[in-house]
């Protein structure tokens, strides 16, 4: 039932607003139909981010695929929970690492998805930033990578949805919005540092340069 | 569905038009593809692009325009939708503008009821009278006056772009008083188009074959007083001969081609220094080849309503 209404919102729903509606244009959508599993991660301007990433999502693989949320900001409200659960897919997690035994760990959360065989939308950023300014990576995206080196990383950015639904704001306006979804990333080396900054510079260089 | 498609039983003036329009694709696809085929390079590959989308934007229009009233104004005020974002998306408002933004989209709503309706005095004053004072208004209501006088010039201003000049082809096919014999309003908007469209294309070609002396080499070196003025009097040649597709006489139609074809160039002239003062080629990517829907319909933006009124004066009074 679940997956059914999942399936059918996603159709029904948010492909059509994000194409029609608020004027969302995606590029090299194809790596996303080519690859079954992957952690995607990109750039976090906006509460409408998760929905316009799952909207690119070839149809066949919505239901595998999760964006990762913050427990201590989304948990709070049931109903925004329930929506989110329901109808984005996502996964709640808490937002600091397990300090005793049986407390949920947000790394282990996400490494069982990916064990499982599903893929994650993962924001590196940790929370929504100013516009066109990169903020400095959260470790927990190397430690998952480094736990997990054969699935690929997808980097995706997202131009212009930060001004359809600012920080703050309720009112959701239609302009004209682009979505670059890079190649997969190809890490040479798996050190912490290395891998947050080769993450980083892929996110950024999934835009393409204009000539 | 009825009233979507009332029906698709065309004047045989109109038959004959459509069939040129899918006569000149098909020639041009003939010869392009020939032309690539001899002589490949970036130019050809352009104008074959360009071409490609000329086919969904000639089904989509003619489809649009002849199916009936109601989806003639669903279609173009759709059309307005995009045009309004797509100039929304480079304009740069406030952040306290944008509950007025929303304000701007529900016109296209109310601004193409009253054209389906044909009340002639709300259609013509909602737009200019009401929204040019209540825009204003309200954006005093937010309380925000840093550099509001920007914001109140370039909203209501912007409804007359995206809107205004193009909901007058809707008024066309709905106006009573033109439409009390079948077709004339129909037969009126593909006129309208047909001319607006061959007057670009016409612009295009003589500019690229004759072109030296730069009208505005600041704005647009594209445009040449030999393209101008070859696609003046073409455009207006083929506007006379296109003649039987309106109630008009000879005079007349030598004045509503020609004034078809100068405004379209100030449209296109118009949209060209707004792309040159955002710092953009194109006002987006929609349409490949094109550009932005604006790019397309820069033209008719401000063709559409001299256009109708020229008529107007012509036929009905």
């Amino acid at each position: 039932m679940k997956k059914f209404l999942l399936i059918l919102v996603h159709s029904i729903l948010w492909r059509r607003i994000f194409k029609f509606l608020i004027g969302l244009r995606y590029y090299n959508r194809d790596v996303l139909r080519s690859k079954k599993q992957y952690i995607l991660i990109a750039n976090h301007n906006s509460h409408l981010d998760s929905m316009a990433i799952m909207s690119a999502i070839p149809m066949n693989n919505v239901r595998r695929v999760h964006p990762i949320a913050a427990e201590d900001f989304f948990g709070k409200n049931a109903i925004k929970k329930f929506l989110l659960i329901h109808f984005v897919n996502a996964v709640l997690i808490p937002r600091r690492r397990a300090k005793t035994e049986g407390e949920s760990d947000p790394i282990e959360m996400m490494s069982k998805l990916l064990r499982n065989g599903d893929s994650i939308i993962l924001y590196p950023e940790g929370t929504r930033g100013e516009p066109g300014v990169m903020q400095e990576f959260k470790k927990g995206l190397a430690l998952l990578i480094q736990m997990h080196p054969e699935i690929d990383v997808i980097p995706i950015y997202i131009e212009g949805l930060h001004r359809t639904m600012p920080k703050g704001v309720s009112l959701i306006l239609p302009y004209n919005c682009k979505m670059y979804i890079g190649n997969p990333i190809s890490f040479h080396s798996y050190n912490l540092e290395d891998i947050l900054s080769v993450a980083e510079n892929s996110i950024i260089g999934a835009k393409p340069k204009p000539d | 569905m009825n009233k979507l498609i009332p029906s698709l039983e065309l004047g045989a003036q109109i038959q004959m038009v459509v069939a040129v329009i899918f006569g000149i694709l098909i020639i041009s696809s003939v010869i392009f593809s020939a032309w690539k085929k001899l002589k490949p390079g970036a130019f050809i590959e352009e104008l074959v692009v360009r071409l490609k989308s000329w086919w969904v934007i000639c089904f989509v229009f003619l489809f649009a325009a002849l199916a009936g009233p109601m989806t003639t104004c669903i279609g173009l005020g759709v059309l307005s939708f995009f045009a309004l974002r797509e100039l929304y998306t480079h304009l740069k408002l406030r952040d306290s503008d944008r509950s007025i933004l929303l304000v701007c989209y529900l016109c296209i709503p109310v601004q193409y009821y009253f054209a389906y309706k044909g009340w002639y005095n709300l259609f013509m004053s909602f737009l200019p009278v009401f929204m040019f004072i209540s825009i204003p208004f309200l954006l005093v209501m937010t309380g925000d006056t840093k550099d509001i006088v920007r914001s109140m010039g370039l909203m209501p201003s912007s409804l007359m772009l995206g809107i205004f000049g193009i909901s007058h082809m809707a008024m066309l096919v709905c106006y009573p008083a033109l439409n009390e014999n079948a077709d004339v309003g129909k037969g009126l908007l593909l006129y309208l188009i047909f001319l607006t469209q061959i007057n670009d294309v016409m612009q295009f070609t003589f500019g690229k074959l004759f072109g030296k002396h730069k009208i505005m080499p600041k704005v647009s070196p594209n445009k040449t007083w030999e393209g101008f003025i070859g696609g003046l009097v073409a455009t207006t040649v083929i506007g006379y001969y296109m003649g039987f597709l309106t109630p008009l006489h000879s005079w007349q139609l030598i004045v509503v081609s020609f004034t078809v074809a100068l405004f379209g160039f100030i449209g296109d002239a118009i949209v060209s220094a707004i792309k040159r003062d955002f710092g953009v080629k194109d006002m987006g990517d929609a349409i490949p080849g094109h550009g932005g829907y604006l790019d397309r319909i820069d033209s008719l933006t401000t063709s559409a309503s001299p256009f109708f009124h020229i008529v107007y004066l012509m036929i009905l009074i």
